[in-house]
């Protein structure tokens, strides 16, 4: 079968540094990957390149067998990669259906009431529908986690990027959002994660890619990468977090 | 040194209907020069705020390189010289042109000269809101004017409230220099008054009152509003504002 994307060595320089030096990979329909490594190693730089938050240096990303660096609207493409940032990033001055509305009717033109049911249906998906007229600035770190994930559903993408998703919650709140990500596997969703929680990463992902210094070390099933890794720079990083 | 006040009472007597024609204009001036020169600033503004990405295209990028020339070419201008000489300049260089007369002349400084100080403020304004936001914008696929007009600007304008209402309080003062083309607001009454009775300190005496009062006025008002606003800054606003 045919990936849905496909990263070919992807290299991305800053100013002062090489971050990418030639990352591939690929996700085809269904498949979840989780990208794990220590920080710096360049986890965010690859999902931003995917999303063109980042402009690739050079290499390849492609969409369905076409090269998103040459698309003309790229902003469809976006539409259809969601991304779910560390910081969740809503939109301040909405409310949280509004959050959930304004990609819907501004990027794929659904007129309002479609666009508003779509919303209903995701927030409830992630437990939010209580929550609707709510300014989303008076909401917990896990519930803004929550509506950032269902902004992204309404725009229906193949995709969803999740960067390093409850890193900046409180623990207590961390439970309830890797709830929601594990529903969304269950149902089928393709997405790729960054995360630093091993359990979790074992649990959800078919693939995880270990990453090290601006390239993928070692890639293969969970049970493979996590217990049973054959790099040297792996097993490291995998002690080190198991002493933490 | 002293003051007369059974003076300052019959100046006022004798030429209250001058003090009012010259109030009414000053606050003419001010409201819609602010108003004006506040849509200048939006425009101009976001304008300065572009980003010339990567994903644009040629034309997309030279149309912006040349948008944010000119914007920042008339912000340099107007703020790098006095509203007293731009006022005089434009209202020669233009009458050929236009035939119009000196109050409709000063209307046009006077709101080009406020814009190009709210296009800084509302600049600044778009560069407090973090960049998370933009990203996230991006990220479901809207353009960045659209981003702009539905996410940044609506938070940047509130954010810059505090700021926008001192250049309401500064152009109540500085209509004084449009008295150099005629204009027969306060400052411009106040002179004709002292030039004809000779009673300097008393003439100034009333014209210091109510400007005083004006901009105690609008300083009240615009506190309110900010209050209901909810402006995230707890700074009071000063009764001194810099002038241009
Ligand atoms: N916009 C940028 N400009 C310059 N350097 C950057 C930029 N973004 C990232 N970097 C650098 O690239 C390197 C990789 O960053 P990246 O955010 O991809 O790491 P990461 O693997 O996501 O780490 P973490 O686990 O801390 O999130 C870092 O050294 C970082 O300082
Ligand atoms: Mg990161």
């Amino acid at each position: 079968m045919d990936a849905i994307l496909e990263v070919r060595d992807l290299k991305k320089d800053f100013i002062s540094e090489k971050v990418l030096k030639g990352v591939s990979f690929a996700i085809h329909k269904n498949e979840k990957i989780a990208i794990i490594g220590t920080s710096g190693c360049g986890k965010s730089t690859t999902l931003r390149c995917i999303n063109l938050l980042e402009y690739p240096t050079s290499g390849e990303i492609l969409f369905h067998g076409k090269n998103i660096l040459e698309m003309d609207n790229i902003n469809q493409y976006r539409a259809s990669v969601g991304m779910v940032f560390q910081n969740f990033n809503l939109f301040n001055n909405l409310t949280v259906l509004e959050n959930c509305v304004l990609g819907q009717m501004k990027v794929l033109k659904r007129p309002r009431e479609q666009a508003v049911e779509e919303a209903k249906k995701q927030l409830s998906k992630v437990g939010m529908l209580n929550y609707i007229s709510q300014p989303v600035t008076k909401l917990s770190g896990g519930q803004k986690q929550r509506v950032a994930i269902a902004r992204t559903l309404c725009m229906s993408p193949e995709v969803i990027l999740f960067d390093e998703p409850t890193s900046a919650l409180d623990p207590e709140m961390t439970g309830e959002v890797l709830e929601v990500i594990k529903q969304l596997a269950k149902d089928g969703m393709t997405m790729i994660i960054v995360t630093h929680e091993m359990k979790f990463a074992e649990g959800v992902a078919d693939k995880v890619l270990f990453m090290d210094q601006g390239v993928i070390v070692e890639q293969g099933k969970p049970e493979e990468i996590l217990e049973n890794p054959k790099e040297e720079r792996t097993r490291q990083f995998l002690r080190r977090f198991i002493e933490k | 040194m002293k003051i007369d006040f059974t003076t300052v009472w019959t100046i006022l007597q004798r030429n209250l209907s001058f003090f009012i024609a010259g109030v009414k204009w000053t606050c003419l001036f001010a409201f819609v020069g602010t108003l004006i020169g506040f849509i200048i600033g939006v425009v101009v503004g976001g304008i300065r705020a572009v980003n010339i990405e990567h994903t644009d295209r040629p034309f997309v990028r030279f149309v912006k390189k040349v948008l944010l020339l000119i914007t920042r070419f008339y912000v340099w201008v107007f703020r790098g010289t006095p509203m007293m000489v731009q006022a005089v300049f434009i209202y020669y260089l233009f009458k050929p042109v236009f035939q119009w007369n000196s109050h409709s002349a000063g209307m046009v400084v006077i709101s080009l000269n406020t814009g190009a100080y709210m296009a800084e403020i509302i600049r600044s304004g778009i560069q407090s809101i973090d960049g998370g936001q933009l990203e996230a914008c991006k990220s479901i696929g809207m353009s960045f004017f659209q981003s702009l007009v539905y996410v940044i600007m609506p938070q940047a304008i509130k954010n810059a409230f505090p700021s926008i209402g001192n250049e309401f309080v500064v152009n109540i003062k500085d209509t004084s220099v449009l008295n150099v083309i005629a204009i027969t607001e306060l400052y411009f009454q106040t002179v004709s008054i002292a030039g004809s009775n000779f009673k300097y300190i008393e003439t100034y005496f009333i014209t210091a009152c109510v400007y005083l009062f004006l901009t105690t006025v609008a300083t009240t008002v615009l506190n309110y509003v900010e209050k209901k606003l909810d402006v995230a800054e707890n700074s009071n606003r000063k009764m001194i504002v810099e002038s241009h």
